[in-house]
């Protein structure tokens, strides 16, 4: 590092999967039209950024990728305690994927002097896919961190302990390194009226791919969603009622009886 | 049917073998190239049991374990430049996750994760995959090859094709300097139990005011013969049950053929993890409780009471 810690952190204002609805007779969701929110995981992120600031001293640079109203998710973070906001947008953002996302948050950290930490969340909380901080890290060539449930930051690089399926993994890495978080990591500060206040008047820099030196067509979609459907599961949707518990029991158990599910 | 090449790679054996099947039902048999590689520290039969299911060449891998993802992607790109698949199939396991997205940085592929189903079209890579946080699924077209695609474990496989004479292929290690450094691997608490594999299970959520509580929804349990599950904030926030219990989208994918939910509420991140449990029952107070949509038959009612009294009607 040099004599500031630069900890960068990824912020996606995604799809709030608690509020998108389908059609009743297609069963298609309307993404274009769905409402949006910041995703939970990148909100650890930040809050994690924001912890090793206050530990080592450094500036926690905030960045998104999508459309205007992605200044949302960088006004939250900035009223967790980001000190700045880049916001990388263009035309069609709405048709840049994974690949795009990873191509662009690279770029800026080039066109901006680099970073020594850089926390993402382990997953989008729409897209859910646990890539664009691996990518970056493969793209970048430095090392990457994913699932991070713990982690110590010092002087010149990481201790992390990785949550794996069956174990867990504690790894050392040198600055810079990528790490993406679960919600385990922490549990990020509700902002007070006041930092709210203030992270609204604070300054987004806009930046488009002709800033960050991306050409278009380093940015053409390589994976294109054709549909997004919600699954009709039918069920019974019987209520067993009864006017003690005992009886509510019995015929449960006879329902399930039935079903033949009873060993 | 067709003539491509499909590599696979996952560091858990029966994702490896479900992917060996899947490339060559993709492939079809007689046709294509089926490769799998055998990661360093696979069991002895690893490769032969590749081979059974299908693969037409297996590339064992010399060396030492690997875990750093620089160095995994490094190696795997060296094999895809030997090999020239139209799709590298791997496991959407925390690894197999980490390891595409490193891998797809590096060479600049497209690729994508939590696959159940997979196509290949003549305009593309077709893939059904989980989205919105499992609510929904989606269906991706990928316009470019190669391409990587992580298969959800427990995907459905088709039925082994064992290739008459499969070929083996020693690939040795890199030399690449790997950029993160392991310095303990533990065993998590828990982790015996596996809850992906339960014909029948009871799901305890936040419900449940204590952990001393725990009792009596392991009565029931017992009295199912089921295991036990739980919601996130059980295992993950309170610690009263090890991760080996937790069910949905960041914990694990269920399909019981009964499936009790108790004082469980039902976001749509747990029930991404019980959807295809066959036989659904819901005992919650809440009358308005999003779990009630998703399940076969409804309690309304405290837990409190019903829990134990089903208990007892069962014999418990
Ligand atoms: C990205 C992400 C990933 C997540 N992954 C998961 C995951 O893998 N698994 C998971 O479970 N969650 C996950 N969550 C959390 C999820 O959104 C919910 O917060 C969680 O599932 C709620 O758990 P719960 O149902 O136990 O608790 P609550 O939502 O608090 O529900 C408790 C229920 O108990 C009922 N109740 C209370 N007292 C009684 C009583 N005496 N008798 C009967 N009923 C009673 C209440 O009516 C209520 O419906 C995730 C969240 C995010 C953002
Ligand atoms: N459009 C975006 N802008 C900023 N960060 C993003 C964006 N998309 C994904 N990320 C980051 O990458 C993480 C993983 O996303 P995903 O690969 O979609 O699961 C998220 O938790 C964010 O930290």
């Amino acid at each position: 590092m040099g004599e500031k810690l630069r900890i960068w952190t990824a912020v996606k204002h995604g799809l709030d999967v608690n509020l998108t609805r389908a059609d009743r007779t297609t069963g298609l969701v309307r993404v274009e039209s769905a409402p949006r929110k910041t995703s939970d995981f990148d909100k650890n992120a930040v809050e994690e950024a924001v912890r090793v600031r206050e530990r080592l001293g450094g500036v926690v640079t905030a960045i998104s990728v999508g459309g205007p109203a992605a200044r949302e998710a960088l006004r939250e973070a900035i009223a967790i305690g980001a000190d700045e906001a880049i916001l990388v947008t263009g035309d069609r953002w709405a048709e840049w994927d994974t690949r795009a996302v990873a191509r662009l948050l690279a770029a800026a950290t080039r066109k901006l002097g680099g970073f020594d930490l850089f926390l993402l969340g382990e997953g989008s909380t729409d897209h859910f896919a646990g890539l664009v901080g691996p990518r970056l890290a493969g793209e970048l060539r430095c090392a990457g961190i994913a699932y991070a449930r713990r982690l110590t930051a010092a002087a010149e690089g990481v201790v992390v302990e990785k949550d794996l399926e069956k174990e867990v993994e504690v790894v050392r890495a040198a600055y810079p390194v990528v790490v993406s978080v679960g919600q385990e990591i922490n549990t990020p500060r509700i902002p007070t009226f006041m930092a709210n206040l203030k992270a609204s008047k604070k300054e987004v820099r806009v930046l488009g791919p002709p800033d960050l030196d991306v050409p278009a067509e380093a940015l053409a979609p390589v994976v294109v969603v054709e549909r997004v459907a919600v699954p009709e599961i039918p069920r019974k949707q019987q209520t067993i009622a009864g006017t003690t518990p005992d009886e509510i029991a019995a015929r449960l158990r006879d329902a399930l009886r039935g079903e033949g599910v009873l060993p | 049917m067709s003539d491509e090449r499909l590599l696979c790679v996952s560091e858990e054996p029966e994702v490896a073998v479900a992917l060996v099947r899947l490339a060559r039902s993709l492939t079809g048999p007689g046709t294509g190239r089926v490769v799998a590689v055998v990661l360093p520290g696979s069991a002895p039969d690893a490769a032969e049991r590749l081979a059974a299911a299908g693969a037409d060449e297996v590339r064992p891998v010399d060396g030492p374990a690997l875990t750093d993802p620089h160095v995994v992607a490094d190696l795997l790109a060296e094999i895809v430049a030997a090999v020239s698949p139209s799709v590298l199939l791997v496991g959407s396991t925390k690894r197999g996750r980490e390891a595409a997205g490193h891998l797809a940085g590096v060479l600049d592929l497209p690729a994508t994760t939590g696959v159940t189903g997979l196509r290949l079209d003549a305009d593309g890579i077709r893939v059904d995959r989980e989205a919105l946080s499992g609510n929904a699924v989606a269906v991706e077209r990928i316009v470019r090859r190669p391409a990587i695609v992580a298969m959800m474990p427990g995907f459905s496989a088709p039925p082994a094709a064992p290739s008459p004479s499969p070929g083996r292929v020693r690939q040795p290690p890199r030399a690449t300097a790997p950029l993160t450094e392991r310095t303990e691997l533990r065993p998590k608490a828990g982790g015996q139990l596996e809850i992906e594999k339960a014909d029948r299970i009871v799901t305890i959520g936040r419900g449940l005011r204590k952990k001393e509580d725990l009792p009596i929804v392991e009565a029931l349990a017992r009295a199912l013969g089921a295991e036990v599950g739980c919601t996130r904030p059980l295992a993950a926030e309170a610690g009263w049950l090890t991760d080996d219990h937790w069910i949905g989208l960041t914990g694990h994918r269920v399909h019981p053929a009964l499936y009790v939910a108790v004082g469980v509420s039902g976001a749509v991140q747990h029930l991404v993890g019980m959807r295809s449990s066959r036989v659904v029952v819901a005992i919650n107070k809440d009358p308005n409780a999003p779990i009630f949509a998703q399940a076969d038959y409804r309690i309304t009612g405290d837990l409190y009471q019903i829990v134990p009294a089903l208990t007892k009607a069962l014999g418990g």
